[in-house]
């Protein structure tokens, strides 16, 4: 008996092994630090142990296992991996911006494991982050959530792959000017954008049942069923209805994220993440009783109409409200800060250490569907961590190292001056874009209508 | 040299006889004076690379009715044949091109619709025509086959030029003689790459990958239910789709996938959608990725490297006072252009049967960049293999080409010298059992001083506040030091002067010079400072109380042996 199971073991072990190797595992012990748990408060002089990728152990006084990697954190802060529900890091493409709905299209064929800004976000802590299709679509593409494993040539190797997949959804301004105002179709106006979700959506009904009906039949002897067409995009429509999806949705004003909870409520769908909501603050109980939450900027208003009605309340109001609310960075300069963004809610709305904190790991971890692995330092977690130099909601903060699965991906003392992992064989100054603070969020969208007038682009 | 044998010149003699009668004589069969006298050749006496690493000394091969009729030692010319003396020669299969453009035309795209739905728009316009046959656009007697043919090519799969993700089916072509078709195979493989129409829909790369996706499980369900159709009654007609039915030998294993690619990430890309898919892949325009040989080795996918190699910017470049943090990100640049040099032997190393495509690549820069290629690792016999039978195998064309041997199409190289060796020429180029000779006007080439970056033609611009002005300025390497010329917008208006460059410095990567322009009585002299590097000059143009612009030039190809 032993012995079967012995070679089964070795056998499973011996094809599994190409898939392990591919995703890197780690071990290290952390002693002696701040531990700032999220979940279970504060621990002094507390060690944490990381085995395989996975939290083995928080507490004191933790022995070293062989071999094993020891970082004296004595004086610093850990802090769990920040997570950022809101970014396009590590994208080669982020708007697919030539229909209304685009559902069918996937960021994971895009994401470049070559952008240094994978490495910067690591540098600000950031160890996950939710690589989103751009705003120019009523419904975009689907994310994909990435663990910022910098170093790899092969985007896969970034795909956090246990993670439920979530899709873009965009209302107000971006959708109805790239489709209506630029080409003449619909969405136009805000009414146009509800329109076309919910047209969207009983289209996919309708698909789900032609499909439900034919494989019914084709399951009859001798069935001569004729198979309807296919189409990814209902497909993917559909899979939202049926809850594989948590739909992450642009959004800025209290009407239309009050249309949009409607239109959930009409066909059903309970995962759903705003994301910006700016008038938050004036839906906050809507959104606690009927969301998974809100992704919002801690100060960030007035680059267009719609975002003019603004506070830097807002984080605080919905998290007092019992809104599950995260910061996101929506960019690659504010990804390597996060920190501070969640920190200006001390200021704003005088949130704790342990709610501000929130608001950038188990929140957004929550909004990802994932908060049973990462968020928090917790045994049994991925051993995603951050050691900070003084209290991570200082203004003081520095990160140290960042891990992910066990793995240093950053160290502040072996930073070099050049972290890129391509290089050009022609180019000897690469191209450097100097408003990287600028939102990709309209990424390759064309910049001007027909009226020729330059329109902010977040 | 070919040398005629009595018979030889007794045929010759009679040919040139005949065409001074032909109006009377050969009226009816060769009004044109064009007919070949024989189409059977022997090249004797010849070193013969049969196939890569195995050659016949003092070898003889006949050449008939378009094909390797013999080959040996001691063979028996046949009478009519015309006798090419291999003394001092090297002969060689002719080279195969997995992916080109040569001769292929970019078909119209038919006009927008009134009613026109960026979203969804019509599949000719947005680039998606699997159904399109390159051959229609094709051009047998097109320039660009002579000058791939002059370089040793005879015989290319043909790639269709269209915009957008799937242009057409490719075809093969020999590069024979005008007036023949020189078709092999039409629809030989379904042409795709990540070429996306901006502003209507697939148009990026997302939209490529889920419209690939979404046309295959089609064409599988399209397939599925004309197989219904044919054999039962009571099936709803299936409605007929071009582009769907192109996939169907693709979905069958017929034909491959002939996938351009231009990065690592794109050939990701392209083999994602193989994994997921399962049909047979040939990757074409590979210029980089030496982490993904191990999965292209697993996938069992087809490799055609790109003929172009990156420019030589930074391997002689030497930055002033540069500092430990420049100089180092100089190195990593030096680095990646080695490294580009290296990817044909890293895939050697690893056993790779690659080949490669001339797609977008120039014929004159064929022999230097190979020869790159073998300086940095490549074998000789590597390079010989990926030029003829690596390729003829992608192709499944190994049955009938790819090597020299019996019953083989007559597609040979004749070179002076070993292939790859400086200084070799080719001589003679068979193809599809025709004779094309090159004359040995190349001699001078090798001559000049290749060490010499100022000499020779450059095209020039120059950004002004006025606007941008161009011309061209030449140079000539003198004992005493350079001589040139330049030309020049005429200020006073219409047309281009020309003057002399005076005051010409050249040290370290430096170039400085002054020249004169005359506008309304006055006398102006400008003064032009930049460093070249490779094939590229970079400065600053300047005029006295006026300031200093942008000057870049490039010098024009082949330009140092035309003075």
């Amino acid at each position: 008996m032993n012995k079967i199971f012995y070679i089964v073991t070795a056998f499973l072990w011996i094809n599994l092994y190409p898939l392990q190797a591919q995703s890197r595992k780690g071990n290290v012990l952390i002693k002696n630090a701040t531990v700032l748990t999220i979940t279970n408060g504060v621990q002094e002089e507390t060690d944490i142990l990381v085995e395989n990728g996975v939290i083995e152990k928080v507490g004191k006084g933790l022995s070293a296992p062989a071999n094993i990697t020891v970082v004296d954190a004595a004086g610093k802060f850990v802090m769990p991996g920040i997570i950022d529900a809101h970014s396009h890091v590590g994208l080669e493409v982020v708007n697919e911006p030539t229909s209304p709905i685009t559902a069918e299209v996937w960021m994971g064929d895009v994401v470049d494991p070559f952008d240094v800004g994978i490495y910067r976000a690591l540098a600000g802590g950031v160890t996950i982050s939710n690589a989103m299709h751009g705003s120019a679509n009523a419904i975009g593409g689907k994310n994909i959530t990435l663990k910022h494993r910098y170093g790899t040539s092969n985007p896969e190797d970034l795909f956090m792959k246990e993670a439920p997949r979530t899709i873009k959804f965009a209302l107000g301004e971006n959708p109805t000017r790239v489709h209506g105002r630029a080409h003449g179709i619909q969405p136009r106006s805000r009414m146009g954008v509800e329109a076309v979700i919910r047209n969207g959506f009983n289209e996919a009904i309708q698909y789900k049942k032609s499909w439900e009906t034919y494989n019914k039949a084709a399951k009859q002897k001798n069935s001569t069923a004729v198979p309807p067409a296919y189409s990814l995009r209902l497909q993917t429509l559909a899979d939202i209805l049926d809850g594989k999806f948590i739909i992450h949705c642009h959004s800025y004003r209290a009407d239309e994220i009050n249309m949009l909870i409607n239109v959930c409520k009409d066909f059903n769908i309970k995962n759903i993440v705003f994301s910006h909501v700016n008038e938050g603050f004036k839906v906050a109980p809507e959104l606690a009783e009927y969301t998974m939450g809100a992704s919002v900027f801690a100060d960030w208003w007035a680059y267009k109409f719609e975002v003019y009605y603004s506070t830097a309340y807002n984080a605080a109001i919905l998290s007092k409200n019992g809104v599950v609310t995260s910061i996101n960075s929506d960019s690659g300069e504010l990804i390597r800060h996060l920190f501070h963004e969640a920190g200006k809610t001390q200021r704003y709305g005088g949130l704790s250490d342990e709610e501000a904190l929130a608001l950038i790991t188990i929140n957004p971890a929550k909004q990802l569907g994932i908060a049973d692995k990462v968020g928090s330092i917790e045994e049994g977690k991925q051993g995603d961590l951050v050691i900070f130099e003084n209290h991570p909601l200082s203004v003081y903060a520095i990160p140290q190292m960042t891990f992910v699965d066990g793995i240093k991906y950053f160290d502040i003392k072996e930073d070099e001056n050049d972290q890129r992992i391509k290089v050009s064989a022609t180019e000897m100054v690469e191209t450097v874009y100097l408003k990287e603070d600028d939102h990709k969020c309209m990424h390759g969208v064309e910049m001007f209508t027909e009226t020729g007038n330059f329109f902010s682009t977040h | 040299m070919s040398v005629f044998k009595g018979h030889n010149l007794f045929m010759q003699m009679m040919a040139w006889m005949c065409s001074l009668f032909s109006l009377t004589v050969l009226a009816q069969s060769d009004p044109t004076g064009e007919k070949r006298v024989t189409g059977t050749y022997a090249i004797t006496n010849a070193t013969v690379f049969t196939s890569p690493g195995h050659s016949v000394t003092q070898a003889t091969i006949v050449i008939k009715n378009g094909l390797i009729e013999d080959l040996g030692k001691n063979i028996k010319i046949p009478i009519e044949a015309r006798e090419i003396n291999g003394d001092s020669l090297f002969v060689y299969a002719g080279f195969i091109d997995v992916a080109g453009n040569a001769g292929v035309g970019k078909p119209a795209t038919p006009e927008r619709p009134n009613d026109f739905d960026p979203s969804d728009p019509p599949h000719e316009i947005v680039g998606i025509t699997p159904y399109r046959e390159v051959l229609d656009d094709f051009d047998a007697e097109g320039e660009e086959i002579a000058d791939w043919r002059k370089e040793g090519f005879t015989l290319a799969q043909l790639v269709p030029k269209g915009d957008g993700m799937m242009p057409g089916k490719t075809a093969i072509a020999v590069y024979g003689q005008k007036g023949s078709s020189n078709i092999i195979a039409a629809s030989a493989g379904f042409s795709s790459k990540f070429d996306a129409i901006r502003g209507m829909y697939p148009g990026t790369t997302l939209g490529i990958m889920a419209k690939w996706r979404d046309l295959y499980k089609n064409a599988e369900l399209s397939a599925e239910h004309q197989i219904l159709f044919a054999s039962n009654s009571g099936i709803i007609r299936p409605e007929k789709n071009k582009v769907l039915e192109s996939f169907f030998p693709v979905i069958d294993k017929e034909v491959p996938v002939i996938f351009e690619v231009s990065d690592e990430l794109e050939t990701r890309r392209a083999l994602a959608l193989q994994r997921e898919m399962g049909f047979n892949l040939v990757l074409t325009g590979v210029s980089e990725g030496t982490s993904l040989i191990s999965t292209i080795k697993e996938a069992n996918v087809q490799v055609v490297l790109s003929l172009i190699l990156p420019k030589d910017k930074a391997s002689k470049k030497e930055i002033e006072d540069a500092s430990s943090e420049t100089t180092a990100r100089l190195d990593r640049v030096k680095e990646a252009y080695k490294n580009s040099l290296k990817l044909a032997s890293q895939f050697e190393k690893e056993d790779v049967a690659f080949a490669f495509g001339t797609q977008s690549a120039k014929s004159e820069d064929f022999m230097k960049n190979m020869r790159l290629m073998i300086e940095n690792g490549l074998s000789e016999e590597g390079a010989l293999a990926a030029l003829t039978i690596n390729a003829a195998k992608i192709l499944n064309m190994d049955k009938i080409t790819g090597s020299i041997e019996k019953g083989k199409l007559a597609n040979l190289v004749i070179t002076t010298d070993s292939l790859f060796k400086k200084g070799s020429q080719i001589k003679h180029v068979f193809a599809d059992g025709y004779l094309f000779d090159y004359e040995d006007t190349d001699k001078q080439k090798e001559e000049k001083d290749e060490d010499d970056p100022v000499s020779g033609s450059w095209d020039y611009a120059a950004e002004t506040p006025e606007g941008s002005s161009a011309g061209m300025m030449t140079l000539k390497k003198k004992p005493d030091g350079y001589q040139g010329t330049i030309t020049f917008d005429d200020p006073e208006g219409g047309g281009k002067k020309t003057n002399e460059m005076k005051n010409i410095e050249w040290s370290g990567n430096t170039l400085k010079f002054d020249f004169d322009v005359d506008v309304k009585g006055m006398h102006i002299s400008v003064t032009v400072s930049g460093d070249i590097s490779g094939e590229e000059y970079e400065g600053k143009l300047s005029i006295p109380d006026f300031g200093s612009f942008p000057f870049r030039a490039t010098k024009t190809p082949d330009s140092n042996h035309n003075i």
